[in-house]
């Protein structure tokens, strides 16, 4: 008996190979899941599980140079709701209730938000205090989610707010001392990683890893709160009474570079930030300090630079004499005086006293082009000062090999005209004329504090030596000679110390010619006069009442220099009656 | 089914089984908790380990929660010793802005000027290394 083999038949073998293919297929999906892929699905499915979140850093406090408080971080929350959380109406009217209670942001509001809103997780307040967030925390509500954020607050209120600038939402630093050292101010966040639950919140027990956040560091600045707050309101009072645009007043020590007071107007201010941001423009931008990012020109307190460049060189003395005729020609071009007036013989310091255009003129005749313009370089015109401020400008003034270039620009420029400076620049020139010849480098942050307690003091910059201390000396008592005169009495020498400075009037360009309705004016003082503590810039831009610079400024800074060097402690060194024995 | 519970007839004793002591075996039973134990041990130790992940997070919190009302703290001294604060202070208990003030020159040093805190302070200069005792020198004393 044959036992018949079974022979496979098609019913058998077919369904084996497509289930065998279907078997193979199987195992290489899985061999592309398991294996292959393997990095991609498990980070995936870790992205699932684990929820992770930034623990902000505490932002380091600005201080004044005497440890005052002027900007501080305090932590802070950010409320979030979660539509999710919530299964019955009742459990969100009754959590809606709750937050806005402790909130005290109005109901309605907070409903506007989540209708408003197409996210599950609907931010309702940022910022919100701390002792508030602790409440919400207590309160333990479903569907309320509280983030650790900070906040900056400004102990001097809208004191010195274009030097310290602002920060966004984020922390990071917008503009001014923020935004400069916003590397070394914002520290470095943590990380918080954690298992969540299915509503994305931390399960209790879950694993847990932290990267501590590292604090930034508290910045010491140079400004003194108190003359920065004598200087914002000196300014206030200045702009209202001549009837300004804006204006001015940096006060900066001559030997160190150190600014303590600076004061602009308009200026960025923090009770109505939001507002002046919305109405920025570019030429009023909450971004700017007008003090280092916009230029004017001089006027003749350039002739300060010209006469010490003239002296360094020797080219002329304080006594060297000329005669004024009322007019100068050069090119064909004839240059007048401010008055029109006609001075005759003059010394060097009598130019200065006068504000006499031919003589600045003369003297940079004296030196030529090519000097003339070596010290304007070397005194930092035409280029950024390196003030520790964002935006600065360079400046400009045109020399022989640069397009449209007229001889008549130079000479024009030893009176401060064809030539734009910022005010910050023209502090710095006039501080190496009158502290022994050295070129500073402005500064407003003098140290800093690390977390961990450790100060770091920077270092006044000296760039170069401009002019011999000889040089220095003799242009410092020629400016101590144009205060003391004060002929027309309008009150530009303090009352209680000597001192030195020079005024600017200058017209402003509209469209490449100068109207005499539209003006800037400035006084560049210092005090006292052997010993400089103090070199002071007051300017007024476009004064309704057209006062000149030493009328309108002068007496400012008279006034100004009084207070401030009485708050330093330096003695008072005339004025009747004021001292006992 | 009474027969189940008498036995049988003609035995009148039950069967002589042979029962040997007993007697415990404590290696067994070592084993036996040893495994206990090391198949508890993984469990105690990851109960301590997040009993203690627990503690540590409620540390953190309350840490942080220090850290918080300290920068709150520090915000309110601020606040309080800020220019417009001590002038209205001052405006409320009666006193003036000074107008011309009267300098005397006195032979006696003034007040000590206000103390900033350490922290504000510039680092103090190192102490300079102690002198070498006295008697020391004689030990590289000659006579000769």
């Amino acid at each position: 008996m044959t036992i018949q083999k079974a022979r496979p038949t098609r019913r058998v073998w077919l369904p084996a190979v497509f289930l065998g293919l279907f078997g193979a297929l199987l195992a290489a999906r899985l061999v592309q899941l398991q294996v292959l892929q393997h990095d991609t699905y498990a980070a995936q499915a870790r992205s699932e599980l684990l929820g992770s979140s930034t623990v902000y850093a505490r932002r380091g406090a600005i201080l004044d140079r005497n440890g005052g408080v002027l900007a501080v971080s305090v932590d802070t929350w950010d409320v979030y709701l979660n539509t999710r959380a919530w299964r019955q109406p009742a459990d969100r009217a009754r959590v809606i209730e709750k937050v806005a209670a402790i909130t005290r942001i109005p109901k309605a509001a907070i409903e506007a938000r989540l209708a408003a809103a197409d996210a599950v997780e609907v931010r309702i307040a940022i910022d919100l205090d701390y002792e508030l967030g602790l409440q919400l925390i207590d309160a333990d509500l479903p569907g309320v989610v509280l983030l650790p954020n900070t906040a900056r607050i400004h102990p001097e209120g809208d004191l010195a707010a274009a030097v310290l600038g602002f920060t966004g939402v984020d922390n990071t630093g917008l503009a001014g001392i923020e935004d400069r050292y916003n590397d070394l101010l914002q520290g470095r966040a943590g990380k918080a990683v954690y298992e969540r639950d299915t509503l994305g919140d931390p399960i209790p027990y879950g694993q847990y890893i932290a990267t501590e956040p590292v604090p930034g560091d508290d910045l010491i600045l140079t400004i003194d709160r108190y003359l920065q707050r004598l200087a914002e309101d000196t300014l206030a009072a200045a702009v209202k009474e001549h009837r300004a645009s804006g204006g001015t007043i940096i006060v900066m020590d001559p030997y160190t570079g150190d600014i303590y007071a600076l004061a602009t107007l308009p200026s960025v201010r923090y009770s109505t930030l939001e507002a002046d941001l919305e109405a920025s423009t570019e030429q009023k931008s909450a971004f700017k300090n007008i003090a280092v990012t916009d230029t004017y020109e001089p006027g003749s307190v350039m002739k300060v630079v010209t006469a010490a460049a003239a002296i360094d060189a020797g080219v002329v003395t304080p006594e060297t004499t000329y005669v004024d005729n009322g007019v100068v020609d050069v090119e064909g071009v004839r240059l007048k005086n401010w008055d029109d007036g006609v001075y005759g013989t003059q010394t060097m310091t009598g130019v200065l006293q006068h504000s006499i255009n031919s003589g600045a003129v003369f003297m940079q005749q004296k030196l030529g082009t090519r000097l003339f313009q070596s010290y304007l370089e070397a005194f930092g015109f035409g280029k950024p000062t390196g003030i520790d401020l964002p935006g600065e400008a360079a400046g400009f003034f045109r020399r022989p090999e640069d397009p449209g270039y007229s001889p008549v620009d130079v000479a024009t420029q030893s009176f401060g005209q064809s030539i734009s400076v910022t005010p910050i620049q023209m502090m710095q020139a006039i501080a190496a004329c009158i502290n022994g010849g050295n070129l500073v480098t402005p500064r407003v942050v003098k140290g800093r504090i690390r977390p961990d307690g450790t100060r770091i003091d920077l270092q006044p910059t000296i760039v170069r030596r401009v002019i011999s201390p000889a040089a220095s000396d003799a242009v410092r008592r020629m400016l101590g000679e144009v205060v003391a005169q004060d002929p027309d009495g309008w009150g530009r020498n303090p009352v209680h110390y000597t001192a030195g400075g020079k005024s600017g009037t200058a017209n402003i360009p509209v469209w490449g010619t100068y109207t005499d309705d539209q003006q800037i004016v400035s006084f560049m003082g210092f005090a006292p006069l052997e010993q400089p503590r103090l070199l002071v810039l007051v300017r007024l831009d476009q004064n309704r009442n057209l006062l000149t610079g030493t009328q309108a400024a002068g007496p400012i800074f008279a006034r100004f220099v009084d207070e401030a060097l009485r708050y330093l402690g330096v003695p008072p060194e005339k004025g009747t009656g004021s001292v006992a024995r | 089914m009474a027969a189940i519970n008498h036995p049988l007839g003609g035995i009148g004793r039950p069967l002589g089984v042979p029962v040997r002591g007993l007697r415990i075996n404590w290696g067994l039973i070592a084993a036996l908790a040893f495994l206990l134990f090391a198949a508890l041990l993984p469990v105690l130790q990851n109960s301590f380990v997040t009993s203690q992940g627990f503690d540590i997070q409620a540390s953190q919190r309350q840490q942080a929660r220090l850290r918080a009302e300290i920068s709150l703290l520090e915000a309110d001294v601020a606040r309080l010793t800020s220019q417009a604060r001590i002038e209205r202070r001052a405006q409320e208990i009666g006193m003036v802005r000074a107008s011309d003030p009267i300098y005397v020159t006195v032979q006696e040093p003034g007040p000590a000027p206000a103390k900033l805190p350490a922290e504000y302070l510039p680092a103090p200069e190192p102490k300079p290394a102690p002198a070498e005792p006295w008697w020391k020198s004689l030990l590289s004393w000659r006579p000769w």
